[in-house]
């Protein structure tokens, strides 16, 4: 443990929280279940989304091609609901 | 609908002029044949705010392409580039919306709504199970408070707790919906890193919780 940790430790011993209600600790836990060390950022995977979902469409196994984006997708919900639509709206169009 | 290869698209757009003009309109179709499917599974067309939110999607999204024409870097179809910016700027709008609504809704519900089916589940367990639940969440959340920094903290409960769209939350944070993510990704290690060092994995407390 490095000397920041220990402060951060040290000092959040003296404050209790009680803000998180029982589905919500669940919640964080099952987020840690798919977590990896690393990951795309929100704007790494915005950049390449329409890459990947035009792969997906062209079943090309974007999932394999770019697992970075599929893990993050896996992970955050924002991007994920945006991936969902983008893929909506090229499947449904005919486009690509 | 006529076919434009990715450059064509560049070019006209590029400067402005009459073949702009024509290139806009031809997009601004595109844009709104779109629109539908990617609204699709939050707003019906038969709502009354949908035609004014395509119209007002669809006009930013034109600025936004004029605005970003240089960084598109060829990677897609221009058009599905495009798709992508109209997805981003009608989402970022529908979720403040459901996130509003939902903090009204709860301002405003009686007492009598059911708990989540996490606690029902426990509502229905048995004493001994019942607590080592509770020594379990009292243990993950000591974990909680002593790893965290404070915004880490403020970042879990905006969006873990209070379901703030990330946009939203990271304005409230005074950052950036990147930098937000990347602060709740180390949280999240930090957590994972402890829980391992104290022996508990996340699917243990989970799998105790789905016992009857």
């Amino acid at each position: 443990m490095n000397i920041r940790d220990l402060i951060q430790r040290i000092k959040n011993s003296f404050t209790h929280h009680e803000d998180y209600p029982n589905e919500a600790v669940l919640g964080f836990l099952r987020v840690l279940e798919k977590l990896r060390e690393e990951e795309a950022s929100c704007s790494e995977v915005y950049t390449q989304i329409d890459e990947y979902v035009e792969r997906e469409v062209d079943k090309k196994d974007a999932a394999q091609l770019m697992p970075l984006i599929r893990e993050h997708l896996d992970m955050c919900p924002d991007c994920c609901e945006e991936y969902e639509a983008l893929l909506d709206v090229l499947e449904k169009t005919g486009q690509d | 609908m006529p076919t434009r290869t990715n450059e064509a698209w560049i070019t006209d757009l590029a400067s402005p002029g009459p073949a702009r003009e024509i290139a806009l309109e031809e997009l601004r179709a595109v844009i709104q044949k779109g629109l539908p499917y990617a609204l699709s599974r939050w707003l019906s067309p038969d709502e009354p705010q949908f035609n004014s939110l395509v119209e007002e999607v669809t006009q930013e999204t034109l600025l936004r392409v004029l605005d970003q024409l240089n960084t598109f870097e060829g990677r897609s179809q221009f058009t599905t580039w495009v798709h992508k910016i109209a997805v981003r700027i009608a989402l970022t709008e529908l979720r403040r919306k459901r996130w509003r609504d939902s903090s009204l809704d709860e301002l405003t519900e009686n007492e009598d709504v059911p708990p989540p089916p996490g606690l029902l589940a426990d509502l229905q367990a048995g004493p001994e199970t019942s607590a080592e639940r509770a020594d379990m969440l009292a243990r993950v959340r000591r974990i909680i408070d002593e790893e965290l920094t404070e915004r880490q903290r403020q970042a879990l409960i905006l969006l873990g707790v209070q379901d703030m769209p990330m946009e939203d939350a990271a304005r409230k944070l005074k950052t950036n919906r990147n930098a937000l993510y990347k602060l709740l990704h180390d949280a999240r290690l930090r957590l994972k890193r402890r829980l391992s060092i104290e022996d508990i994995t996340p699917n243990e407390v989970l799998t105790l919780f789905e016992q009857k």
